[in-house]
């Protein structure tokens, strides 16, 4: 009997989050050995190992294959994975873990509310700075597909490790692509979402990964999951 | 396809030297560029876009660099590096590899590492002679290697400018539309929005304060843009100025104060839009646009003349010759003619060679003014499959 393995994020609320869902639809995930370890399993399922890894450590893990089943963020499969498509399965998206990748401009540039205008001010801001608008972001990918799609090449991207939302009061950058539940901190960092400026609308899913070894059995095991987590009630 | 065998590696630089040897024999110097540039040129110049297709990387002392995407910005360095003045005229040539990432996934036709050989000539007076030049030496290479069923694109960034100026339009307009036409996608509906009168911005700024805007008093202007943010609590955070933001604003007030575009001059550069096909037939169809329209001259048309006859005096066979009046609109740095070669076995999608004006890239790489330059490059691994695909 061939073993499947499945990744949960290692901490934080996703981490409660993914556990609650689980336990909704009769999956009890439990640690294996000591409380601090990174394995653990599922009651009554012994043939799948569970592993808790960090979010953008289980988007590389199904790119590469090394795992079946991750829980993690859209927006982390979609930014480190450039053919998602093809690579992984979308299994079931989870209702929680919502945020939103979006470009956010300081709340004072009254002169611009769409990526159009972005274009407008690209040229100006050029000629009096020398160089071309940055953008600070941790997700490279995503802004450049997205400004892309917008006929919008006109920028430079400054990448970001945290605090993005910092970037432009602190002069290191002069508009943000950043994740955003609220919006809470964009205001009160001064930013401001641009009208068209929502590049994804992100959550919690379970990802199959299309490049893993897979058997009859482990397939099987991975239609189970999905729908007991589709019957599950939401939080 | 990848030089991992010998015969492979072989059959390449046979091929590489006999190209080399017609360039060198046309007057055109060999030189051998760093594979290895800084990025922030190619990324200035090129655009972000370009960076999602660069192999960039950091070395120990931070510095951001690049394996060179193509070896045309990096022959531009070059030439700037050994003249003071950067319109000297020099004509190179280089033989190299150049790196490129395929987000599809890499394949034959469009390989991650790949050779190219190509022709880079800067600071010709003689604009069209230098274009025909640099084309005919192309088709003469590939041709002395034997290929003889190649087919040649033309297209021309300068000519869509010259239709608008024909067209009769105010410069406000004109600049517009030159930026939209750089977008396919999205020109048709601009061109739907220009001509409707509708507003093409949707800032929430109240009518009041825009209305309060007025160019010929910026101070007053910046103190009223000043008030409102005020008003409204908004801080002043970035490195952008107040000046900044009301200059914009006074730009927008200006252009929705503007006529729309005349239905007519909007008809005019539909039309040109749609030309494609062979080049002497697409001469005669903008020969017709440009005598029915408004602003009649003929100095564009005298342009796509002269270089259509000097390429049949350089012996290049017109009626394998195609004009494309939307080809090259979304090309990275052109600004003029640009073109390509295809094979017959080799599809639209895997060009054997492309290339060029690029008059603005001699700046954008630190020059202080823009230089006249035309070049073209051969994908080489492309013609060596074309070449054994018609020998088997």
């Amino acid at each position: 009997m061939s073993r499947l393995t499945l990744a949960i994020p290692s901490k934080g609320r996703l981490m409660e989050q993914t556990t609650d869902m689980f336990a909704r639809a009769g999956l009890i995930v439990r640690k294996v050995g000591h409380a601090r370890g990174y394995r653990g399993e599922i009651e009554g399922l012994p043939d799948v190992d569970v592993a808790y890894v960090s979010s953008s450590e289980i988007a590389e893990a199904l790119k590469v294959g090394s795992i079946h089943l991750g829980i993690t963020g859209e927006d982390l499969i979609r930014e480190n994975i450039s053919d998602a498509v093809t690579r992984i399965g979308f299994v079931h998206k989870l209702g929680f873990g919502f945020a939103d990748v979006v470009v956010a401009v300081p709340a004072c540039w009254i002169d611009v509310s769409t990526v159009a205008d972005l274009e407008d001010i690209a040229m100006p801001f050029r000629r009096r700075h020398g160089r071309w608008p940055r953008v600070a972001t941790k997700y490279m990918n995503l802004t450049r597909r997205f400004f892309a799609s917008k006929g919008f090449g006109d920028y430079r991207i400054v990448e970001s490790a945290g605090a993005t939302e910092g970037a432009p009061a602190a002069g290191t950058a002069e508009l943000i692509v950043d994740i955003t539940t609220t919006g809470e901190t964009l205001r009160a960092n001064g930013l401001r979402i641009l009208d068209d400026g929502v590049i994804l609308k992100s959550e919690a899913n379970l990802l199959a990964s299309n490049v893993a070894a897979w058997t009859p059995e482990t397939r099987a095991l991975c239609e189970d999951i999905g729908e007991r987590l589709a019957r599950a009630p939401r939080a | 396809m990848s030089a991992e065998t010998t015969r492979e590696f072989e059959a390449l630089e046979a091929q590489a030297q006999t190209l080399m040897s017609v360039f060198t024999k046309a007057g055109y110097e060999a030189v051998a560029p760093a594979i290895i540039q800084p990025a922030d040129v190619f990324l200035d110049v090129i655009g972000e876009s370009l960076r999602a297709r660069t192999y960039v990387f950091t070395d120990p002392d931070g510095a951001e660099l690049c394996l060179r995407p193509d070896i045309t910005v990096p022959t531009c360095r070059l030439h700037l590096a050994r003249h003071v003045d950067p319109a000297t005229p020099a004509r190179y040539c280089y033989r190299g590899a150049a790196f490129r990432f395929q987000p599809q996934g890499a394949d034959a036709s469009h390989p991650r590492e790949f050779r190219q050989a190509g022709i880079e000539r800067f600071g010709d007076a003689e604009r069209e002679a230098a274009e025909a030049d640099v084309i005919a030496i192309v088709i003469k290479a590939i041709e002395k290697l034997g290929l003889k069923d190649w087919t040649l694109r033309l297209g021309d960034l300068g000519l869509f400018s010259s239709i608008l100026d024909v067209a009769g339009i105010s410069p406000r307009w004109k600049k517009r539309l030159d930026d939209a036409f750089l977008k396919p996608q999205s020109f048709r509906e601009a061109l739907k929005v220009f001509t409707s009168g509708a507003s093409t911005t949707r800032l929430s700024v109240p009518a009041a304060l825009l209305a309060s805007l007025d160019s010929a008093n910026r101070a007053a202007s910046e103190t009223a843009v000043a008030t409102y943010l005020d008003d409204n609590a908004i801080e002043l955070i970035g490195t952008r100025p107040l000046a900044d933001i009301t200059e914009h604003l006074i730009g927008v007030k200006e252009s929705g104060d503007e006529k729309p575009l005349a239905a007519d001059a909007a008809a005019l550069i539909g039309r040109y839009t749609e030309i494609s096909g062979p080049a002497r037939t697409a001469g005669a169809k903008i020969a017709e646009l440009v005598n029915g329209a408004p602003a009649g001259s003929s100095a564009a048309l005298e342009t796509y003349d002269r270089r259509l006859a000097l390429l049949a005096n350089a012996g290049i066979d017109l009626d394998r010759v195609t004009f494309s009046a939307e080809f090259g609109r979304s090309l990275e740095y052109y600004t003029g003619l640009v073109f390509e070669v295809r094979a017959k076995t080799l599809g639209p999608q895997s060009p054997l060679a492309t290339g060029g004006r690029y008059d603005g890239l001699m700046r954008a790489a630190g020059a202080d003014a823009d230089v006249a330059a035309v070049g073209a490059a051969i994908h080489t691994e492309r013609l060596l499959a074309a070449l054994q695909g018609a020998a088997s």
